[in-house]
């Protein structure tokens, strides 16, 4: 119950392509299109939240609730690792701080927009039989403060993804359907 | 349900008010240009999708097409690397491209192996590690593993005066039941003028003992390049390229063509093993 409209849209959308799917575990190119746009559907909602978690004008409790859901897209202990221009190393932070430091950002106003643009790996079969691949998208943030002070930032994400078959129960009748959570993110600062 | 449904519908506004999408024609151009994963640096060196990063499959008109190969493998080198002899780098993608003797990468054979330089902190100091690692079939599926390991501080232990062994176990030592083994282990210095000519130290083996006995820990990847073997006599090297411009992404930053004698030399080299 907790599935929000456009994922069970997304699932639909699978589940009925699933029903002119062979019933191996191999993903055929038009099972692959598929699973790649729930895939999408779940970054551009990740790409949500994260903008309305950004966003000065969001009251903290629909924050809050905001970082539930976007939990939900995780699998768990999934960690976004954040490296900048200017420093070597790289920041890794469990989703959840990832959020809350988003939210304590110190500007007055911030604005969080997605590039048109997103490329999606193929997807490799793991030891366990699960599928992992890859979405890249772009993101630039601005944060301004009101004594002016002004910091942009484009980032690209790397943003690991983990398909698997799951079974429910639709109607007294089992049905098979492909699922996909996110798992790590690499943050990336780039050069434009 | 109902509160769902308002949930979903606040989310909704929210999107339209706050996530925008950039139509940015430059920076789109940039990062359409732009390798943006190792996995389209394969898709690309082997034709197998197009301008937009759209999927070709076998049977598809254009998979594997020689010209979309010939503009995207001529992309994928490294533009401002003066390193890279361009006459090399012509007969390269002449003979990857060839149409009766074409040449393609594949993930899942050997031949191409990660090396990740990394910080660790070793006895109470940040020291870098080089790690490589090569995919392995398990089950299922496929992993990466650690294959080998080059950790500088290792390397001082092993250091052998190739001169003469000014110190060994005399001939007749197994007649006295090898007492003079105590004398050999006596002079930590000298330890390793005892062992076979042929020894080479196992540094994985090593870092994983000094991994579980707790004096050496990770602190983060630094960073990561591909080195590749799978095309007949050459060897290139892959690595990522982040700067303005459309020449940016997974690029190929080194290209050597060796003689089938000197491929061990080259991969000594490459495991830091000269």
């Amino acid at each position: 119950m907790k599935k929000s409209i456009l994922y069970i849209v997304s699932l639909i959308f699978v589940l009925s392509i699933q029903q002119g799917f062979s019933q191996d575990d191999n993903i055929s190119p038009e099972r692959k299109k598929a699973i790649d746009s729930l895939a999408l559907e779940k970054v551009r909602d990740l790409s949500t939240y994260i903008s309305i978690i950004g966003n000065k004008e969001t009251p903290f409790s629909e924050a809050n609730r905001v970082m539930d859901r976007a939990e939900e897209l995780f699998v768990e202990d999934a960690e976004i690792g954040v490296s900048s221009l200017s420093r070597e190393e790289i920041n890794n932070y469990k989703v959840r701080e990832y959020f809350n430091r988003l939210i304590q950002l110190s500007y007055d106003r911030v604005t969080i927009r997605w590039y048109n643009i997103h490329y999606i790996s193929d997807l490799e079969r793991q030891p366990d039989g699960r599928y992992v691949g890859v979405v890249t998208v772009y993101q630039r943030f601005e944060g301004v403060s009101d004594d002016g002070l002004n910091y942009r930032d484009t980032t690209k994400k790397d943003i690991t993804i983990y398909v698997e078959k799951k079974k429910t129960q639709i109607r007294g009748r089992i049905v098979e359907f492909w699922d996909v959570l996110l798992g790590d993110i690499r943050v990336t600062e780039t050069t434009t | 349900m109902i509160r769902n449904l308002i949930f979903i519908l606040a989310i909704t506004f929210s999107f339209t008010a706050t996530a925008q999408m950039i139509g940015d024609l430059d920076d789109v151009e940039k990062f359409r240009a732009e390798t943006k994963q190792v996995n389209q640096f394969f898709r690309r060196f082997n034709g197998e999708e197009n301008e937009d990063g759209k999927r070709f499959y076998p049977g598809d008109r254009d998979y594997r097409n020689s010209s979309l190969r010939k503009s995207f493998v001529r992309m994928l080198f490294d533009h401002e690397n003066q390193g890279l002899d361009r006459q090399l780098a012509r007969e390269f993608m002449s003979e990857v491209i060839d149409r009766s003797n074409p040449a393609y990468l594949d993930f899942h054979q050997d031949n191409w192996f990660a090396q990740v330089n990394a910080t660790f902190l070793y006895e109470g100091q940040e020291k870098q590690a080089i790690l490589f690692l090569k995919v392995e079939q398990e089950k299922l599926g496929y992993k990466w593993v650690i294959s080998r390991i080059f950790f500088e501080p290792f390397l001082n232990y092993f250091i052998k005066d190739t001169t003469y062994n000014k110190k060994f176990l005399h001939p007749m030592s197994h007649e006295l039941d090898f007492m003079n083994l105590k004398k050999a282990f006596s002079d930590q210095d000298s330890v390793e003028q005892y062992v076979d000519k042929g020894f080479r130290p196992d540094y994985l083996t090593l870092f994983l003992y000094e991994i579980r006995k707790k004096r050496l820990s990770f602190l983060s990847v630094k960073n990561v390049k591909f080195h590749f073997f799978q095309i007949d006599n050459w060897y290139f090297e892959v690595s990522d390229f982040n700067r303005p411009g459309m020449n940016t992404g997974w690029l190929i930053s080194n290209l050597v063509k060796y003689k089938p004698e000197d491929k061990k030399m080259l991969k000594d080299f490459i495991f830091y093993e000269y």
